[in-house]
């Protein structure tokens, strides 16, 4: 799949790492997150490359951007080292100078000629819990079932209208109803989507277009809980591969 | 109403998905005190949006004083933007502290800091969505005591009745003695008069219910204040003056925030006060005298600041940098310890002169963006009415220099309606443009037909402040500063000169608040009941309805802003003082009139502005200042 070419020159270690995003900084937009984590690089006082330009920018590639409000179990930052240091004591020192919402759980040295990571996570899994009014999971379901079959959803992204497809960015989805909170009725939803170089589909993109469905006329979405769970690439075969199998390690 | 301390995130959180930036709201980030234990708590407020007032040095300043003193607390807070305010009245959610999203309403002290003169109705508003009374008169006996303080407290009149209490002046010291003093007056059990009028005895704290205001022949129409009978309160307020930086802490900013902020760097401040005696300059007026820090202190600062925070940015601030008498060899040795991996050591203004030009090479490295000068005036007859001691051939000098250096855009930041100013002095401005225009075209050649060389022109209103020459002066009509604004525009005509105003209708509220006594605060009042808010914003900003709040209590803003005061007149703001003598500021404005500047007292010796011997203090100058 074509994408962003890895910045790393042959010569640099790429230590790959796995973050989390929770609590509050799961409303960190996507350039809060690079500007948090390469501070926390400068903090620990890793030996990181930077760029030939004027603005000397820090060597350093995220995975594909979480939307504001989203937390995360599993985003992924790939650093580029002008020399090999201890993976262990990397790792600690990035966990202790990373705000703990956002702290790192797995760092390891990875192949320097692998693609960029933002193209090549295609798959992500998703943990949704929805509350709001006069709505439950088969109401939903239907409201999925039908934008399926429409094949797409026409939004807008700030006063841009956007399109995207569902036959291949939609992959697959699970309801069940859940208790209600406080005066909210809640249905939990697990969502797996795919990307590629047409677009991402945004949870909050799907669940809106649903809402505007005839199936849900009247009901009303007023929050919703995001939690990205799981982030692969898709082989050409449909097999997921981890971030950090065996085959991407050094 | 007092509220009840405890942690409110949980009605906040759900209002962060509907807002613009919720990274505002947030909180914890690196390097803010999680530990907020008390028992006296205290919540420092800069009244509006996050984003615009977490830089502020000043409160990362007391913050860290505050949460260091034994048995206090202190947390921060900001101004919602209007999505979220609305959002929160319509769910009874009220302003919370960041640290540990309690209720503002539930702390012993709340400090306001007055950054500039058009927070006013930002200020109500804070105090309104906190569920804390706007007036000092109107909150009950376990109510927060409001205190402020900031660049903007020397004229307070306009907001006075908001304050409990208002700190004039340096505040690091000043915060942890008022705050032991709230906390000592309520363990002994003290009524809320009671504890006003012990505050009113920590040095250098101002508390308005104490002063009247008093009309007569001697004063302007806003009347002066006096001390209440009976009160033992001084007729004049001066500010707290730290007497050197050496002393504080030179690495306030610890905290590292998540979003986007206005000055998204370190910042370590490398001196305070400015002796170079601009006339229009407020803040040269009010931070004398000159306190620079070691440059050994400055250099350690920057090293372990940016290792603590992991900033790529650090800015050297202060009033004037350039001026530190050891500028040359800290950014000599900044260059030699930080500047790697991409970090940048940055300096707020340039001098105008060619070691200003040289400085602000010596930390560019290889970015040349665009190169900042402040004449201020068009013609040397106007500099020196406003001392401003450069000459046209050091401006000159200084872009030369510049452009040999390798820059191609030129800023010149002006002022229109300066006192004396004509028709000649505006002209004058794209004159200058014009010159340093073909200089740069000369230095830069042509390359295709195109030299890639620009100049663009600024041109703010002048607002006359209190504590400068200029405090008796009316601002120029608005309809003069557009016939003034369209011959400046007509003038230049050449495209790579460009011209752009600052907003000229805030200017006249900014030069109406700076001039009010205490009856304007029914203004403000009346402003922000028709729902003015965010006047800084110029997308908020609605002058009209100033103009109608100001008419519906009887006052004309355009009339206030222009009205000149007698220079014998007791004026609204004599009692809090920073210092400088009434008797050095008309001296300076008969200078001004006939054209004659006055030195730097830093460069050469005492010109008596009378701020050393009030507050007992004295320049600190780090290396020597003369040598060059
Ligand atoms: S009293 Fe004299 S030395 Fe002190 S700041 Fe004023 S002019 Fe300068």
């Amino acid at each position: 799949m074509p994408g962003r070419p890895p910045i790393g020159k042959p010569d640099l270690e790429r230590l790959r790492v796995r973050f989390i995003k929770n609590d509050r900084l799961a409303y960190l937009g996507h350039l809060e997150v690079i500007n948090t984590i390469s501070r926390s690089v400068r903090r620990a006082k890793m030996p990181f490359s930077v760029g030939n330009g004027f603005a000397q920018r820090m060597r350093i590639q995220f995975s594909q951007a979480l939307p504001v409000g989203a937390a995360s179990t599993c985003e992924y930052y790939d650093l580029y080292l002008t020399e090999r240091v201890d993976e262990g004591e990397a790792f600690e020192l990035l966990r202790a100078s990373t705000p703990k919402a956002m702290a790192p759980t797995e760092a390891h040295f990875v192949k320097s000629k692998l693609p960029a990571l933002e193209a090549w996570l295609t798959r992500s899994d998703w943990d949704i819990r929805l509350f709001g009014r006069d709505f439950d999971a088969s109401a939903l379901g239907l409201a999925l079932e039908d934008l399926k079959g429409i094949g797409k959803i026409d939004f807008m992204r700030g006063d841009k209208p956007r399109s995207i497809g569902l036959d291949s960015t939609l992959v697959s989805w699970a309801l069940e109803d859940c208790e209600k909170e406080g005066e909210w009725d809640c249905v939990h939803m697990t969502l797996k989507t795919r990307s590629s170089n047409l677009g991402a589909l945004r949870p909050a993109v799907l669940l809106e277009a649903a809402f505007k469905t005839p199936v849900l006329a009247g009901a009303m979405l007023d929050s919703t809980r995001v939690l990205r769970q799981g982030q692969w690439n898709e082989a050409e075969d449909g097999s997921l591969i981890d971030p950090f199998d065996p085959g991407q390690l050094l | 109403m007092r509220l009840a301390r405890k942690d409110r995130f949980s009605e906040l959180e759900p209002l962060l998905g509907k807002v613009l930036h919720p990274a505002r709201y947030l909180d914890h980030e690196w390097g803010a005190t999680e530990e907020q234990d008390g028992p006296f708590h205290a919540c420092l407020i800069y009244p509006d949006t996050y984003e615009v007032g977490q830089p502020n040095l000043g409160i990362a300043i007391l913050y860290n004083e505050l949460n260091r003193a034994e048995g206090i607390s202190c947390e921060r807070a900001y101004l919602p933007w209007v999505d979220m305010s609305a959002l929160m009245r319509e769910r009874g959610v009220p302003l919370l502290s960041l640290e540990s999203s309690s209720p503002v309403a539930s702390f012993d002290l709340v400090g306001i800091t007055l950054a500039h003169e058009l927070v006013a109705t930002n200020v109500i508003e804070t105090l309104d969505l906190a569920g804390i009374a706007v007036r000092s008169s109107d909150r009950d006996e376990d109510d927060a005591i409001v205190v402020a303080g900031g660049a903007s407290a020397w004229n307070v009149e306009p907001l006075a009745p908001i304050f409990d209490a208002v700190s004039l002046g340096d505040g690091e010291e000043a915060i942890v003695d008022i705050a032991r003093c709230v906390r000592s007056c309520r363990e002994r059990g003290l009524a809320r008069a009671e504890i006003l009028r012990e505050l009113s005895r920590v040095e250098n704290v101002y508390v308005p219910s104490l002063y009247d205001i008093v009309h007569d022949e001697t004063s302007t129409r806003w009347g002066y204040a006096v001390p209440k009978e009976g009160t033992g309160v001084p007729p004049v307020v001066y500010k707290r003056c730290i007497p050197s930086l050496a002393e504080t802490d030179p690495i306030p900013q610890r905290m590292v925030p998540y979003m986007g902020i206005v000055q998204d760097r370190l910042a370590i401040e490398v001196l305070r006060g400015c002796a170079r005696g601009c006339r229009f300059c407020q803040a040269g007026m009010t931070y004398r005298p000159v306190r620079e820090r070691p440059a050994s202190q400055v250099i350690d600062a920057v090293c372990e600041g940016l290792s603590v925070t992991g900033y790529d940015e650090c800015s050297l601030s202060s009033l004037s940098t350039t001026d530190h008498s050891q500028c040359e060899h800290i950014l000599r040795e900044l260059k030699m310890r930080a500047n790697q991996n991409g970090v940048r050591i940055s300096i707020p203004s340039q001098r105008l002169d060619s070691f200003g030009v040289d400085m602000a090479s010596a930390v560019s490295g290889g970015r040349k963006g665009g190169l900042t000068f402040a004449p201020e005036a068009g013609t040397q007859r106007l500099r020196d009415v406003i001392n401003k001691n450069v000459t046209e051939e050091d401006l000159y000098r200084a872009a030369r220099n510049a452009f040999e250096n390798g820059w191609k855009r030129m800023k010149l930041y002006y002022m229109m309606g300066l006192p004396t100013e004509t028709d000649e002095d505006i002209l004058a401005i794209t004159e200058t443009a014009r010159k340093v225009l073909a200089i740069g075209r000369e230095v830069c050649g042509y390359r295709r037909g195109k030299s890639g060389v620009s100049v663009s022109i600024s041109v703010a209103v002048f607002v006359p402040k209190c504590y400068t020459p200029f405090q008796w002066q009316g601002q120029l009509g608005r309809d003069e500063v557009r016939r003034r604004q369209q011959l400046l525009l007509q003038s230049a005509q050449d495209r790579d000169i460009r011209i752009s105003y600052h907003d000229s209708d805030s200017s006249v509220l900014d030069a109406a608040l700076s001039k009010m006594g205490r009856a304007g605060f029914e203004v403000v009042m009346e402003a922000w009941k028709r729902g003015c808010r965010f006047d800084a914003w110029t997308d908020q900003f609605s002058y009209e309805t100033w103009l109608e709040a100001g008419r519906s209590v009887g006052i004309d803003l355009e009339e206030v802003a222009a009205e000149t005061f007698d220079l014998d007149a007791r004026l609204p703001w004599d009692h809090t003082s920073p210092g400088v003598s009434k008797g050095y500021l008309k001296r300076e404005w008969r200078r001004a009139v006939q054209g004659v500047t006055t030195p730097d007292c830093t460069m050469t010796s005492c010109v008596g502005c009378g701020v050393c011997p009030t507050l007992g203090v004295d320049n600190v100058i780090a290396g020597d200042r003369h040598a060059r």
